[in-house]
């Protein structure tokens, strides 16, 4: 599917397990591969993403199972701490 | 490697690799698939002659192909975006 950049802003992002991690606030782009690397996550979920004197995540790109009217990611169990802090 | 922030490109100018001033960088076409971003979507310069670009009413789309570097200033090759 191809779309505007725009349109990701603002999606929320769950995971395949239905729980939900937060919303889409910004995506980077990596322009020598002229990919999308990662979405920026803001807006996070307390219960589940436990990270302190930090404002969001990253998700990198390849964990995103399907883009729609909402964003599903894989669940990774118990890895959702360990995820890069922006 | 060279990450930036989508949000930080909107309303970035648009320079060919030869210093002309083509626009205003509007959006960008990505494909959700495969992850690839596909084409910029600029707002042309009333003084740059658009001719042989692609169109689709007043926005031109520019292959992100062609695109350079990005920095302040976004600079595409003058041959490969008029594809």
């Amino acid at each position: 599917m191809i779309t505007q950049i725009t349109e990701l802003f603002g999606l929320s992002v769950y995971t395949d397990k239905a729980a939900y991690v937060g919303d889409v606030e910004d995506v980077v782009i990596d322009v020598d591969a002229k990919k999308i690397d990662s979405l920026a996550i803001g807006n996070l979920n307390p219960d589940f993403v436990d990270i302190k004197g930090f404002k969001g995540i990253k998700v990198p790109f390849r964990i995103i199972k399907s883009i729609g009217d909402i964003i599903v990611i894989r669940h990774l169990s118990g890895s959702f701490a360990a995820q890069k802090e922006i | 490697m060279s990450l930036i922030l989508s949000r930080n490109l909107s309303r970035k100018k648009v320079m060919s690799n030869d210093g002309m001033l083509i626009g205003t960088l509007r959006n960008v076409m990505v494909d959700f698939d495969t992850g690839q971003v596909i084409d910029l979507i600029v707002v042309p310069d009333p003084s740059f002659n658009a001719e042989g670009y692609r169109m689709d009413g007043d926005r031109m789309f520019i292959p992100f192909e062609a695109v350079k570097d990005i920095k302040d200033y976004i600079v595409v090759d003058r041959y490969l975006s008029k594809k």
